[in-house]
C-alpha cells in the first residue's frame, strides 16, 4: 500500500480530510482498472437488461460472444506483446492469409486436418517473420507489422483473386456457428477463453510472465539479469501468429467462406481491447483480467447499441469515445495519485526540516 | 488481490452465463411475434431491412418506398438497419439483431454472397422469412430474390437508346469502366452481337472501347479524347454509374454535347439535367418500385400467401402481377430507357 491510501494522523478529524479519505478510496478503486471495467460492464448489463427487450436472451448472448471470439482470441497474445514494448497490428491480415492457405487445401478436396495444420503452420511462419524483423533485427514492431499487415493482405488477394472459397468444411462451420453442448457458450469463444487463461496464468504465475514484465519494464536490465529477451519476444510473435490462425478459422466459420477480405480491419478491435484493458502503451504493465473485462465491456456496449438499432457508424463513434475516455480517466487517476503521494511525502518530511 | 477478485468475478459470471443456458436448453432466436404454429403471420408483419451501407442513397430510396408501402397497408413496423462497412461480415450482427428483435421477415441486399448465410439460416430456423433484393445472397439462405433488372437486357437497351438518338447511323464508341469488369464486358458483347446480327444497326459502327477506370476525372478526360480522336463520332455509350455523369459534364462544358450523344447506365438523379437537353438517354430502373416489390414480397411470404416456387404468381398493389422464376427469382421488369418524357417518374 502506498502513502496516498492512508491520510496522515494529524488530519483524521477534519471534514476536509474525510473528503480526501473518500477520494483516496475512489482513486484506489480507479487504480484497479479491471475493477472499474467490471463495474462499467455490470452497469451496461443492468441498463441493457432493464431497458432493451431481448438483451439477455440466450440467442443475444451467444451471437454476441461468437462475434467477439476471433478478435478476443488475438487480443491476448497482442497484450503480452504490448507489455514487452512490442505490438502486432498484422494479426487480422495474418488470420486472412492463414485462412486463404487452408482454403486452398479444402478447395482441392484436401482433408480438414491438413487444412487446419496448414493454417497453423502459416500462422507460425507469419509470426516468425514478424518476430525475425522485430526481435532479431531490432526493427520497430509497429512499422514491421504495419508492413506485414499490407503484405499478408496483399498475398490473400494474390492467392484467392477476388473469388471467395465456399463451401467450407463442417469443422469450420461448427467452430464459427455452434455452441458447446447445450450451453450458450459458442465454440467461437472457446479458443479466446483458453488464450485468456493461458496468458493470465503465464503472466502472473510463471517465470515466463515475470520475464515478460521485466522485458517491458526495462529491456536492458532484463537482458543483464539473464532474460533471453530476443527469444521471448520472437516466441510471443509466433504465439500471436498461431492465435491469428485459429481466429481465421473461426472467422471463416462465421462467414461461411474464405475471402481475401476476411477479418479486414479487425486489428482495430484487437488493439481497442488491449488498450481499453489498461495495458500500458509504454510497456511493462498490464493485466489479463482487465483485458477480459475490456472485451466483455465492448461486447455488451455493442449489443446494447445493436439492439437499439444504432447504425454501424454511431457504434464506431461510441467505441472511439470509450477508448479515448478510458485513456483520459487512467491518465487523470494516475496524475491524482501521483500528486497526493508527493504532498503526503512533503507533509511527512516538513516537520523534520523545520525543527 | 484485485487480480484475484476480478478473476473470481469473471469466472463466476462465466459460470452464471453457461448455467442459465443449460436450463434453457437450445439457443434459438426468440420470436415475440404473432406467428402461428406453422410460422405464418396473421396480424401486422414486422419487416427488418439490411442494406449494404446504411447511408447509401440507393438503399435509403428503397427504405423510403418500403416504409411508404408499410404505411399504406397499415403495417408500419419497418426496422431499417445501418451497417457502416460494405462487407458481408459487417452485416452479420445486424441479422442477429433482427432475429433478437423477433421480426417476421428480413429484406437484405447482400454485401457478398456467403458471409451472412449461417446467420440467415438461424433466422429461417427461428421462423423468419428471408428475401434478398438488389444483390443476392446464397440461395439456400433466402426464399426470394427480388432482382431489379434483367441485366442481360441492359446492353441491348443502351444500344437501342443510342440508335434512336443518332438515327441508327454513324460512328460511336464505348467508354466502359475497367477492362476486367464482368457486367460491362457482357453488355459490350451484347452490343457487338446485336450490331452484327440486327439489320437496323447495319449503318452503325463501333469504333473503339475506352476505359474510365471507375474514376470521374479519367472518364471526363477519356470522353474528350474520344471526341477529338474521332471527328465523325456521333455518340458514346457509357455503361457505368460514375462514367455517364462525368462524360456528360465534360462534353457539355466543352460544347460537344449535342454533336455527340450519350447513352449509358447511371442513377437518373445524377444525369437528370443532361437527359433534359435531349442529348443523353439513361438505362435505369425504378428504385422505389424495387423497394415496394421487395417489401410486399416479404410481407406476403411471411403471411404464407406465397412460396418461392417456379411459376407462382402474385400481385403487388400499384405494380401489378409478378411471376416467380427459377430459384425464387422475381424480376422487377426490363430496364427502362429514361428520356425527357419519363424522367420525372425516376426519383433516384
Amino acid at each position: 500500500m502506498n502513502a496516498a491510501m492512508k491520510p496522515g494522523p494529524r488530519h483524521t478529524s477534519s471534514p476536509a480530510s474525510r473528503v480526501s479519505t473518500a477520494l483516496s478510496t475512489v482513486v484506489a478503486g480507479l487504480r484497479s482498472w479491471s475493477g472499474l471495467l467490471a463495474g462499467a460492464t455490470l452497469l451496461v448489463i443492468a441498463v441493457g437488461a432493464a431497458s432493451v427487450p431481448n438483451f439477455l436472451t440466450p440467442f443475444s448472448l451467444a451471437t454476441a460472444m461468437a462475434t467477439l471470439g476471433p478478435a478476443a482470441l488475438m487480443a491476448f497474445p497482442v497484450a503480452l506483446l504490448v507489455i514487452t514494448r512490442d505490438i502486432d497490428i498484422s494479426v487480422a491480415s495474418t488470420a486472412a492469409l492463414t485462412a486463404a492457405c487452408s482454403g486452398l487445401v479444402f478447395a482441392a478436396q484436401g482433408p480438414t486436418p491438413v487444412a487446419v495444420a496448414v493454417a497453423l503452420a502459416v500462422g507460425a511462419v507469419c509470426g516468425a517473420v514478424n518476430g525475425f524483423f522485430v526481435a532479431v533485427l531490432e526493427l520497430p514492431a509497429l512499422l514491421v507489422t504495419l508492413g506485414t499487415l499490407a503484405l499478408f493482405r496483399g498475398l490473400c488477394y494474390v492467392i484467392l483473386g477476388s473469388t471467395p472459397i465456399s463451401p467450407i468444411p463442417d469443422f469450420y462451420a461448427a467452430l464459427g456457428n455452434n455452441t458447446v453442448g447445450l450451453t450458450i457458450l459458442p465454440w467461437a469463444l472457446v479458443p479466446a477463453i483458453v488464450a485468456a487463461l493461458v496468458a493470465g496464468v503465464v503472466l502472473r504465475g510463471l517465470p515466463t510472465g515475470r520475464r515478460v514484465l521485466a522485458t517491458g519494464g526495462n529491456p536492458a536490465t532484463a537482458r543483464y539479469s539473464g532474460v533471453r529477451t530476443r527469444r521471448l519476444r520472437f516466441g510471443l510473435f509466433v504465439a500471436s501468429g498461431l492465435a491469428a490462425a485459429v481466429a481465421g478459422m473461426i472467422q471463416a466459420g462465421l462467414t461461411s467462406q474464405v475471402s481475401p477480405d476476411l477479418a479486414l480491419g479487425m486489428e482495430l478491435d484487437v488493439i481497442t481491447m488491449v488498450f481499453l484493458g489498461g495495458v500500458s502503451v509504454l510497456g511493462g504493465k498490464g493485466s489479463i483480467p482487465a483485458v477480459v473485462w475490456a472485451a466483455a465491456l465492448l461486447m455488451f456496449i455493442r449489443k446494447f447499441l445493436q439492439l437499439n438499432n444504432v447504425s454501424g457508424y454511431a457504434q464506431g463513434i461510441v467505441i472511439g469515445v470509450v477508448l479515448i475516455g478510458s485513456l483520459v480517466v487512467t491518465n487523470a487517476a494516475s496524475a491524482l495519485v501521483e500528486r497526493r503521494r508527493r504532498s503526503a511525502v512533503s507533509a511527512e518530511s516538513t516537520p523534520a526540516t523545520t525543527s | 488481490m484485485r487480480f484475484r477478485i476480478a478473476t473470481a468475478t469473471a469466472v463466476l459470471a462465466m459460470g452464471a452465463l453457461v448455467s442459465t443456458a443449460c436450463s434453457s436448453g437450445t439457443v434459438s432466436g426468440t420470436s415475440s411475434t404473432t406467428a402461428g404454429a406453422n410460422g405464418c403471420v396473421s396480424g401486422p408483419v414486422k419487416v427488418g431491412i439490411i442494406p449494404k451501407l446504411g447511408t447509401d442513397p440507393y438503399m435509403v430510396t428503397v427504405k423510403n418506398a418500403a416504409e411508404a408501402a408499410a404505411a399504406a397497408s397499415g403495417n408500419s413496423d419497418v426496422i431499417y438497419t445501418s451497417p457502416s462497412d460494405a462487407s458481408g461480415a459487417a452485416q452479420i450482427p445486424f441479422v442477429n439483431q433482427l432475429i433478437s428483435q423477433g421480426v417476421n421477415a428480413i429484406m437484405i441486399s447482400g454485401s457478398d454472397v456467403n458471409s451472412t448465410s449461417a446467420a440467415l439460416k438461424k433466422a429461417q430456423d427461428a421462423g423468419i422469412k428471408v428475401v434478398s433484393f438488389d444483390s443476392d445472397v446464397a440461395s439456400g439462405s433466402r426464399g426470394f430474390f427480388v432482382n431489379q433488372a434483367d441485366t442481360s437486357l441492359i446492353g441491348a437497351q443502351m444500344l437501342t437508346a443510342m440508335g434512336d438518338m443518332i438515327d441508327h447511323e454513324g460512328d460511336f464508341a464505348v467508354l466502359s469502366s475497367t477492362q476486367t469488369a464482368v457486367n460491362q464486358n457482357a453488355w459490350i458483347d451484347t452490343i457487338r452481337a446485336t450490331l452484327s446480327s440486327d439489320p437496323r444497326y447495319a449503318k452503325m459502327n463501333l469504333v473503339t472501347v475506352a476505359y474510365g477506370e471507375e474514376k470521374a476525372d479519367v472518364n471526363s478526360q477519356k470522353a474528350l479524347e474520344l471526341v477529338r480522336a474521332y471527328p465523325d463520332l456521333k455518340g458514346i455509350i457509357v455503361p457505368a454509374g460514375i462514367g455517364l455523369p462525368a462524360a456528360a459534364e465534360a462534353l457539355s462544358k466543352n460544347g460537344y454535347l449535342g454533336k455527340v450523344k450519350l447513352s449509358g447506365l447511371a442513377p437518373v438523379s445524377l444525369v437528370k439535367q443532361y437527359i433534359a437537353t435531349g442529348n443523353v438517354q439513361d438505362v435505369w430502373w425504378n428504385v422505389p418500385d424495387l423497394g415496394t416489390l421487395a417489401y410486399h414480397t416479404a410481407v406476403q411470404y411471411a403471411k404464407c400467401q406465397i412460396e418461392p416456387k417456379d411459376g407462382a404468381k402474385y400481385s403487388v398493389p400499384g405494380l401489378g402481377e409478378f411471376t416467380v422464376g427459377a430459384d425464387g427469382q422475381v424480376l422487377l421488369g426490363p430496364p427502362t430507357i429514361v428520356t425527357p418524357q419519363n424522367t420525372d417518374s425516376f426519383p433516384f
